[in-house]
């Protein structure tokens, strides 16, 4: 099992000049660290206009100052908005292959369509065809990256023959994930070949039946791409202090203040009905995770909050379901000191990182 | 923490509805039709929502048209505005202004509810490309909207957000939480378009309409609930929520 980082880069009102300066070094710092303690990846949203939630519309770019400052950790999209009013397919090949190059093949490439009225109302953009459009996105990527030539002519875009430059450092290219919040995404995933980066938590149970779905399927698909990328990460949050009650009551501040601000977004099943969005996504199921019933005595089913333990107990039991990568939300809204943050990730990968792989991760 | 509301709760004091009692007795409302249409608005409506509550991002109103044609005051329309906010992690309508087309319905709905109910008429009709509602007080209209070439979709496509009513309750300002079921039978979507506005007659006077979101029809039976929540308009409501049942 592989761990990452995960970042939305929240932003606590009032904001002043220096507000979001101070989230985007402490999360470089973090980063920093993680590398240096053996963490696999660190990812990044894309998502625009999500006051307080998320300040991260660029994400190529804070990665890039990641891939400056670390040496192996893998650097992640979570995810590219594959909607042409978001991000014109060719400058998606390009920005990804840049970093490629200079993060020495480190990059990966998650893929999505968005899910909140905010952002999409935002660029003009019809709910209705973000999933058509995010199909026909995926399928060109990998031959954008890869062929000396391309040309394209679809629905949502087209493109004379050109050579698209620079290509990836990787060969044959970066693994491609899509981002699985309404239940069925991850069959999407597992036809094209792609990695299920799941960004709810949802229950054991529940989970396990997706991911052993997504397996069976994943063996049939006809990959996007030049090789099949059937790796299942999900999301959690993560504090870990020696004190289960210290690390339960923090970590729970920090999973209800994401929650909080979650909740304040404005979904697009909210007021826009469309079958392109079957269910309530991201935000309702982490409000049930944190606040729902079973969150109020002890952390939610599987939230890696606690003491190391307790952090390794929920970790083998998503082991188990399939889960090949978890990547953690370590703050929000910077509602923990960042000295803490970075002391729960140091305790985190000294007592619970060598339980798994053999310690390397 | 998100922004809150800023309304001035003694602007309004004198004008708020009072509920008798919050022991209300459940209203079965079944065949219901229900027109809604929701609009993004300009900022700058702060002042009309109560402290305790968020406004949504973007900002944005709901505009709810619903013929009941049976209920314990016989058949009655009801039009409501609704400014669209957050109470703690959850949506909500605060309900700006409501018109009622029976003497009977207006009554109950401000004692009971505590909905801010005044006499009106109310035609809603479809026709073949377009479900339409006008609301009209003292001969004039102030409201007209459609639902533009309807297409049906599912009912679990639609989602109606539960209301909010502001009224006094025991001599005190108090939130209602008014959260009906829906069974829905039939559920269409389509074009928003409001031609007609009167923002002042809804108690809305600042809501400047901007963007059209979307619009949805249905057929459902649905119900006016037994309260079970009511809060503190002054108290954010992680702090402020009390459990009637």
């Amino acid at each position: 099992m592989k761990f990452g980082l995960f970042y939305e880069l929240s932003v606590p009102r009032p904001w002043t000049r220096e507000s979001e300066r101070t989230v985007y070094n402490n999360a470089l710092e973090q980063v920093k660290l993680a590398d240096e303690l053996g963490f696999d990846q660190v990812w990044a949203v894309e998502h625009h206009f999500l006051e307080e939630y998320s300040h991260c519309p660029a994400p190529e770019l804070f990665l890039t100052a990641c891939a400056m400052t670390t040496k192996r950790i893998r650097v992640g999209f979570g995810i590219v908005v594959c909607v042409p009013e978001f991000n014109h397919p060719i400058k998606i090949a390009e920005r990804t292959a840049v970093l490629d190059i200079l993060s020495g093949g480190r990059v990966e490439v998650g893929t999505g369509r968005s899910a909140t009225w905010t952002e999409l109302a935002g660029f003009n953009a019809s709910p209705d065809v973000t999933k058509k459009s995010w199909d026909e996105f995926v399928r060109c990527l990998p031959r954008m990256w890869t062929s000396e030539k391309f040309e394209f002519e679809g629905e949502f875009w087209s493109m004379p023959r050109r050579t698209i430059l620079p290509k990836v450092y990787q060969r044959p290219h970066p693994p491609m994930w899509v981002a699985v919040t309404s239940p069925g995404t991850e069959l999407d995933a597992a036809d094209r070949g792609l990695g299920s980066l799941g960004l709810t938590f949802g229950q054991f149970a529940e989970q396990e039946k997706r991911i052993a779905e997504y397996r069976r399927r994943v063996q049939l698909c006809e990959p996007v791409g030049e090789f099949v990328n059937d790796q299942v990460s999900t999301v959690n949050f993560l504090y870990c202090h020696e004190d289960d009650a210290i690390a339960l009551k923090t970590g729970r501040q920090m999973a209800n203040h994401f929650n909080y601000l979650a909740a304040q977004l404005m979904s697009v099943r909210e007021t826009y009905p469309s079958k392109s969005y079957p269910s309530l996504g991201l935000l309702p199921q982490l409000r049930r995770q944190a606040t729902g019933p079973d969150a109020s005595e002890q952390a939610g089913e599987g939230l890696c909050l606690g003491g190391p333990e307790r952090i390794t107990r929920a970790l083998k039991r998503w082991e188990a379901c399939g889960v090949d990568r978890v990547n953690f939300l370590i703050n929000t809204a910077e509602s923990i000191p960042q000295a803490e943050v970075l002391s729960s990730l140091r305790l985190f990968a000294k007592e619970v990182m060598p339980t798994f792989n053999g310690g390397k991760c | 923490m998100p922004i809150f509301g800023e309304l001035a709760l003694e602007t309004i004091a004198g004008a708020l509805p009072v509920v008798k009692d919050l022991d209300t007795e459940a209203w079965e409302l079944p065949k219901a039709e229900i027109l809604q249409v929701a609009y993004e608005i300009a900022d700058g409506t702060r002042a009309l929502l109560p402290r305790a509550l968020h406004p949504a991002i973007p900002e944005y109103v709901t505009f709810v048209v619903t013929r009941y044609p049976e209920s314990p005051v016989g058949p009655f329309n009801l039009a409501q505005v609704r400014l669209m906010a957050r109470a703690g992690v959850h949506p909500r309508g605060y309900v700006l202004g409501t018109v009622a087309s029976s003497a009977a319905a207006v009554a109950a709905l401000r004692e009971r509810w505590g909905y801010p109910a005044v006499a009106g008429e109310i035609a809603l009709r479809r026709y073949h490309d377009r479900v339409r509602a006008v609301v009209r007080r003292e001969d004039r209209a102030i409201l007209e909207l459609a639902l533009v070439d309807p297409e049906i979709v599912s009912g679990s496509d639609l989602q109606y957000i539960h209301s909010v009513t502001l009224a006094r309750v025991d001599g005190a300002a108090q939130l209602i939480q008014v959260d009906p079921h829906y069974t829905l039978h039939q559920a269409s979507r389509g074009r928003a378009e409001v031609t007609s506005f009167d923002a002042a007659a809804w108690s809305a006077a600042l809501v400047e309409l901007t963007t059209p979101i979307s619009a949805s029809t249905s057929v459902c039976d649905t119900d006016l609930p037994r309260i079970r929540f009511v809060m503190d308009p002054e108290t954010p409501v992680i702090r402020g929520t009390r459990k009637v049942r």
